[in-house]
């Protein structure tokens, strides 16, 4: 029998968030609120930004939240933040992803009402959005959560959220992946590869590639094969990777929106796991303008350098 | 003067990214000491090392590189002051994802070479010449390369008996 999920404190959650959202709107705190409502489909949840504290009643959290909401903040949106201050609903990897946006000067902390989420993991994007949450139909990076009480924020629901033990679904990969040989691993990534359509899918959700223009889409000089072919899409993918390398929160959005179910973010955790281990760096809840690869020490490891 | 030229079957292409205040003043040492080194080598210049982008890296083993070398200043003589610290961290991150990818990390070679060290860009170069030739072409992103031009594979079956007949 798999094992079920305890999400009962979610209502709970909804409803102080609809309370605290109606206070702050009514009171002016904020001009808008981003957070989830109900969509059409059963179960399903879906973005939202409300502006009239009439509208709080609106806003849900299920495990049908999956977006992280940060990227309304950056890119296209970026005049946003810019009319007042602006109400954000955030779990904690979400919130992770705020923090490294400051600490990027893409966001300021004072236009911001963070509304913290207790969160005991949300649904995986393969699954239908009015299904229970359990051990299998939870988000890989919720088995490996160490976000789920955010911190820092202005206001968190005083609820606690059950946490059990589960598998670590990208760990065990990454592990099964570093066993195999290098020829084997590329014939594994060479293959993933080769399925990418070049949608951007992955760039446009994750907040943290808000570059006006990409390298990507340069063409003088073409660093980047743009067409989706495999030469192209193995140095997007290298590229990609490298450049959100000390940057990723782990939100893992670029994966759940991926429509060719490539494991993009494995990538971006085995950076992650590596800049632990070089420079004992990880994305967390507190702003740090010197990521691991925008700052140095003389005593760096130099071993692999002649 | 010169010494003996050896014949080999495989010539490998090695690609070298240097920067031009210590390594490639040391190259040009080597140079102007008539030190002899293996003329597989292609140099390319950079203001620093801290301006060498892992995607140039990418670039020419696309290209049809078999070997790449990133040689700078040492630590602390970087003209810029820091370019190279920034590089050291970048590039340990970038092998890491070479690894992971699958990426033999015997054919990327990094290095400080000042300007006074002649000889050490000598020993640099030959030696990854020396590993890059035991190893064999890099094959890996050169078909990709291929694939991107050719629908499919060309030495199939089906392309061989099509054109025996004609
Ligand atoms: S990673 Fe943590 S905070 Fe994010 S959705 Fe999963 S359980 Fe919630
Ligand atoms: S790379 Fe993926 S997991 Fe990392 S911040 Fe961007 S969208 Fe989130
Ligand atoms: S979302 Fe998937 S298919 Fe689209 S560009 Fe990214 S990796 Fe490729």
């Amino acid at each position: 029998m798999t094992q079920a999920i305890d999400t009962t404190i979610y209502a709970a959650v909804s409803e102080a968030i609809q309370g605290e959202a109606q206070r702050i709107l009514s009171a002016g705190e904020v001009t808008a609120i981003v957070g989830y409502a109900t969509a059409r489909r059963k179960g399903s949840a879906q973005p939202i930004v409300i502006t009239n504290a009439d509208d709080a009643q609106k806003l849900i959290f299920t495990p049908a939240c999956v977006n992280n909401l940060a990227v309304y903040l950056t890119k296209a949106k970026k005049e946003i933040p810019k009319q007042g201050k602006i109400g954000i609903v955030v779990k904690g990897c979400d919130l992770k992803a705020l923090a490294g946006l400051m600490g990027e000067s893409q966001l300021k902390r004072e236009q911001l009402y963070l509304i913290g989420v207790p969160c005991a993991g949300v649904l995986a994007s393969t699954i239908q959005p009015d299904t229970q949450l359990t051990a299998d139909t939870i988000a890989p990076k919720c088995t490996e959560c160490d976000a789920h009480l955010p911190q820092g924020c202005d206001f968190v629901p005083a609820q606690t959220p059950v946490t059990p033990e589960l598998e670590k679904k990208y760990a065990a990969e990454i592990a099964r992946l570093e066993a195999l040989t290098p020829k084997e691993r590329w014939a594994y990534w060479k293959e993933q590869f080769s399925k990418c359509i070049k949608c951007y899918a992955c760039r446009q959700v994750c907040p943290f590639c808000f570059c006006e223009q990409c390298l990507c889409d340069r063409n003088k000089p073409q660093m980047v094969d743009t067409t989706p072919r495999p030469a192209g899409n193995t140095a997007w993918h290298i590229v990609r990777a490298m450049h959100l390398a000390g940057r990723c929160a782990g939100c893992a959005e670029c994966e759940r929106v991926c429509p060719m179910d490539i494991p993009l973010n494995l990538l971006n955790r085995k950076m992650a796991k590596e800049l632990k281990e070089l420079y004992d760096y990880e994305a967390g809840f507190q702003v740090n303008e010197n990521g691991p690869l925008n700052s140095y020490t003389e005593k760096d490891d130099q071993s692999f350098i002649k | 003067m010169h010494s003996e030229k050896q014949k080999h079957d495989f010539e490998p292409k090695i690609i070298a990214f240097v920067c031009t205040w210590c390594t490639y003043a040391g190259a040009d040492l080597a140079g102007t000491s008539r030190m002899q080194y293996p003329a597989n080598v292609r140099v390319l210049k950079f203001p620093c090392t801290g301006r060498i982008d892992p995607v140039f890296i990418l670039k020419a083993f696309q290209q049809g590189a078999d070997g790449v070398l990133v040689s700078g200043c040492h630590p602390g003589d970087c003209h810029y002051i820091a370019g190279n610290f920034h590089a050291r961290r970048r590039f340990a991150a970038f092998r890491k994802l070479l690894e992971f990818v699958g990426v033999d990390l015997e054919r990327l070679q990094f290095s400080w070479v000042s300007a006074a060290e002649g000889g050490k860009w000598v020993e640099v170069v030959s030696d990854l010449t020396e590993k890059v030739r035991n190893m064999g072409p890099m094959t890996e992103f050169k078909e990709l390369a291929l694939e991107e031009q050719w629908s499919g594979a060309i030495n199939t079956a089906e392309l061989k008996e099509a054109y025996n007949e004609i």
